[in-house]
């Protein structure tokens, strides 16, 4: 899985990303995003993940999201999931995550 | 021709001893000529100095005659007493004794008006006693009438001069052939008579036989001449009479006198001649000119003359020939005994020592053999302990051939409550242990295996490598991982327990026994051939992989088909195509493909492959089989009976290892594909089947090695996925729900994906039956 990681602003980063977000690849995918979060200078104060070229999410997908928004809550932070296909939403609300994850 | 050592050495020898004899004899040819024209010149000085000696004589006898001239004129003028003037003549003729007599002779009436003769002639009778002969002042001679007295007095004109008359017979006195020298005896200037001087011609030709200008040459002379028919001539040219001639083809007597045209072979050039031809042979003549124009002429044949030279040649050409014809003998049997001999009875030993027999080597001369012999000797006894030693490895590798032979399955049919497919296989071993192998098997219920395979090299490393590949493939292949990452866990396998940079070509085909269908890996091996149904056999284009033990990394790509019943496909190793004949071609694919469509009629598979060995036997005829000859023939026979029918089910089964998961989710995305499942339900599979997938590879087996194994089924509107593991028993229904409305912070980042599988499934149940989990999940469709 291919991961691009950008800053937006000082405190701002944006996150593309494409294919599975599963098993083979949710870690590597939460990993490198904690890492440029704790690697950044300034405190992160906003995650955006852009779900546009993201095709399937599994449960492994969905317990990086959760840990994702509980460190960005911790720091202050918000998150933000962009560009998310139907078939994702409905797994999100199927484990009750929309009713805290902000959509843009 | 010449191939021999001894025919070479023979030929340098005969051309040097040629070289030899064409220097010698052009030097020989030289020094005879040279030597022809010594001997020549040596003639011509030994006919000059007998000349002089001639020309001595005839200057003697003309101052004899000139003296007697004086005598006759002191008589003629003085008181001519007769006894004075006889004592004068005699004393001349007693110091000179080379002339046979002479005198002095008057002219008619001058001496005495009454007496017409008046003459005093001496000359030596037959005791050699010199006398006067008055006879001759008779009427019956009248000397005034002879030829010579003639001749002599119209030459002589004035005081001293002296002439010859010509040869002549004298019956008077010395009754013998002569010559006489004259001169005038002058008074007042007037002849008054004349003296006269006899030179006996036998006296000439005594001095010409008596001549030897070298020893043991020649001397001229009828009776004692040794050398045969050479001949003289004297004669006057001037007046042009021959004086005497011995010639032997001509009547000599009556050319003297005569003129030198009367001689055949004389010409005036004769002196610029080197020889003449007279009656077939050849003669030298020396010329020699004399006082007054006489000339000699002395003719020897040339092969008389030149004969101990030609002797000589002959004698030196002879010897030379001996020498040539000795010189290769001796050489010949010399060769023979040091070198020919020795060499031909090492070849007989060694023909002796390479059909076993047992052989002491005994050559003592010359010292190069012997030491060749001693070679030999200990060159035979290390060849017989080699093959000794080679006995015994070569009847343990005969057993390590059985063994290796024996580990291929052999009976035939082998799998006979399997009717859906029929196989046969046979490997002709070449000569020594080789590296081709098959095999067969079934890796799980449904999917049978078969291939067969090559082994890079020859001999025992090979076939022992061939045993360790066969077995790890047949260990490998029953782990449950998916076709094409059989191969590439095989692939690794080789590799590591590749230490002798060995490859293994192969070609494999999985079949569904259920199904038909059947997933084919070529790894560098020969492309097999195909027959459908009732077509015609093919080759197949499959994509050719890497061979087995090359890198440890490489991927493996499988061509998925499906066999429709009837369908053959035969495999074969590269012993087949590269058998060759006595002429140097190999058997070849066009030729097999050929072989097999002439006998596709044959619906048996072990009379195809007979029909093959029988063709390849018929083209390679005697030539030696140098590569093992396998081929294993997989046939479709009939569908299988077993199979559920109405539904449509899919096995798919793995070792239980996260790195599988990506052949699993492929696997099953196929699957969905191929049954037209909607993006829902594929969506649904997919979230499921994976939580299942990492809860059994993560927890199952407690670190240990296992499978999983996934089935999915579609009956009419139901789509089943199975997973079934043999590790600890667990039910994951049992896990509490999560509380999906919970604050996100107090949510568990665990047990969501259990839940989900809940949600998302119409059934899902748990069984623990025989030691495995067998989980359930029922969607609708």
């Amino acid at each position: 899985m291919e991961i691009k990681i950008k800053h937006n602003g000082i405190s701002g980063l944006i996150v593309n990303a494409g294919g599975r977000l599963d098993l083979d690849s949710a870690v590597e995918y939460g990993t490198k995003i904690k890492d440029a979060i704790e690697d950044s200078d300034e405190p992160i104060k906003e995650l955006v993940l852009d779900f546009g070229e993201i095709s399937f999410i599994s449960s492994f997908g969905l317990k990086i999201i959760l840990e994702l928004y509980k460190q960005m809550n911790g720091q202050n932070g918000v998150l933000k999931l962009r560009n998310v296909s139907e078939q994702i939403k409905n797994s999100f609300k199927m484990v009750g995550f929309n009713q805290f994850l902000i959509f843009e | 021709m010449f191939k021999t050592i001894k025919s070479k050495i023979l030929l340098i020898i005969v051309l040097i001893l040629a070289i030899l004899l064409v220097a010698f004899s052009c030097y020989a040819v030289v020094f005879r000529a040279k030597t022809k024209q010594l001997m020549l010149q040596n003639y011509s000085f030994s006919v000059n100095s007998f000349v002089h000696q001639i020309n001595d004589k005839i200057t003697r006898l003309e101052d004899n005659s000139k003296d007697l001239a004086l005598i006759g004129s002191l008589f003629y003028r003085t008181d001519r007493s007769i006894p004075l003037t006889d004592k004068a003549i005699t004393k001349i003729f007693e110091n000179y004794d080379n002339s046979l007599g002479g005198g002095i002779w008057f002219e008619p009436y001058i001496v005495d008006k009454s007496k017409k003769r008046m003459c005093r002639y001496i000359y030596r009778n037959n005791d050699g006693v010199l006398t006067f002969d008055d006879n001759f002042e008779g009427d019956e001679y009248d000397y005034h009438n002879q030829g010579w007295y003639k001749q002599i007095i119209s030459q002589v004109t004035k005081e001293d001069d002296t002439a010859w008359s010509l040869p002549y017979y004298e019956k008077q006195g010395s009754d013998t052939m002569m010559i006489t020298v004259g001169t005038a005896i002058f008074y007042d200037d007037k002849i008054v008579g004349i003296s006269t001087v006899d030179w006996e011609l036998s006296a000439i030709f005594k001095d010409i036989s008596e001549m030897k200008p070298i020893e043991k040459t020649f001397s001229l002379y009828d009776g004692k001449n040794k050398i045969k028919d050479s001949f003289a001539v004297l004669a006057d040219k001037e007046h042009d009479y021959i004086i005497v001639s011995n010639d032997p083809f001509l009547d000599n007597e009556a050319l003297i006198g005569k003129s030198l045209k009367n001689i055949p072979w004389y010409n005036e050039n004769l002196k610029n001649i080197t020889y003449i031809t007279y009656h077939n042979k050849k003669y030298v003549p020396f010329v020699k000119n004399i006082k007054n124009g006489m000339v000699l002429i002395i003719c020897v044949p040339k092969t008389e003359m030149f004969r101990y030279i030609d002797q000589f040649g002959l004698y030196m050409l002879f010897t030379l020939f001996v020498i040539g014809l000795i010189i290769p003998i001796l050489l010949y049997i010399k060769l023979n005994k040091y070198i020919i001999n020795p060499i031909n009875k090492l070849m007989d030993i060694a023909n002796k020592i390479s059909r076993g027999e047992d052989v002491k080597i005994k050559i003592e001369k010359p010292e190069e053999f012997a030491k060749l012999a001693a070679t030999y000797d200990s060159m035979t006894n290390n060849i017989k302990s080699i093959t000794k030693e080679r006995e015994k490895i070569n009847s343990e590798l005969s057993i390590a051939k059985s063994i290796q032979e024996s580990s291929l399955p052999n009976v035939f049919p082998p799998f006979p409550e399997n009717p859906e497919f029929d196989i046969f296989a046979s490997m002709e071993p070449a000569k020594e242990v080789g590296g081709d192998f098959y095999d067969f098997y079934f890796i799980d219920e449904k999917h049978f295996m078969f291939l067969i395979a090559d082994v890079s090299g020859k001999g025992v490393p090979a076939a022992l490598f061939m045993m360790t590949v066969k077995t790890l493939i047949n260990n490998v292949s029953q782990m449950g991982y998916s076709h094409k990452k059989l191969f590439e866990v095989i692939n690794k396998k080789v590799c590591q327990t590749n230490k002798q940079g060995f490859f293994v070509t192969l070609l494999a085909g999985i079949f569904n026994t259920e199904t038909g269908d059947i997933s084919f890996i070529n790894c560098g091996h020969n492309q097999p051939l195909i027959k459908r149904q009732n077509g015609l056999y093919e080759y197949m284009n499959l994509n050719s992989n890497i061979v087995l033990g090359a890198f440890d990394d490489a991927k493996f790509e499988i061509f998925e088909t499906k066999l429709n019943v009837g369908d053959v496909v035969f495999t074969y190793t590269d012993g087949i195509t590269e058998a060759i004949n006595e002429r140097g071609d190999l058997f070849g694919e066009e030729r097999l493909a050929n072989c097999l469509n002439k006998n596709s009629g044959l619906d048996n598979i072990k009379e195809i492959a007979q029909s093959v060995k029988n063709e390849i036997k018929e083209f390679t005829q005697s030539t030696p089989q140098s590569d093992d000859i396998t081929m294993l023939i997989f046939k479709y026979q009939t569908e299988n009976l077993n199979k559920t029918p109405a539904s449509d089910s899919r096995t798919f089964r793995q070792p239980a290892d996260l790195e599988n998961y990506k052949s699993f989710y492929t696997w099953l995305h196929e699957v969905s594909k191929d049954w037209d499942l909607n993006d829902d339900i594929s969506n649904k599979l997919d979230m499921c089947a994976e939580e299942i997938f990492a809860n059994i590879t993560f927890y199952a087996y407690d670190g240990n090695s296992g499978y999983v194994e996934t089935t999915i089924t579609k009956i009419d509107d139901e789509v089943v996925l199975q997973f079934e593991d043999r590790g600890v028993e667990y039910n994951p229904l049992e896990k509490p729900d999560p509380d999906i409305t919970a604050p996100p912070e107090d949510r568990p980042l665990g047990g969501l994906g259990i839940f989900m599988v809940k949600q998302m499934a119409d059934i899902v149940n748990y069984e623990r039956k025989d030691d495995k989990n067998i989980l359930r999940i029922v969607f609708k469709i």
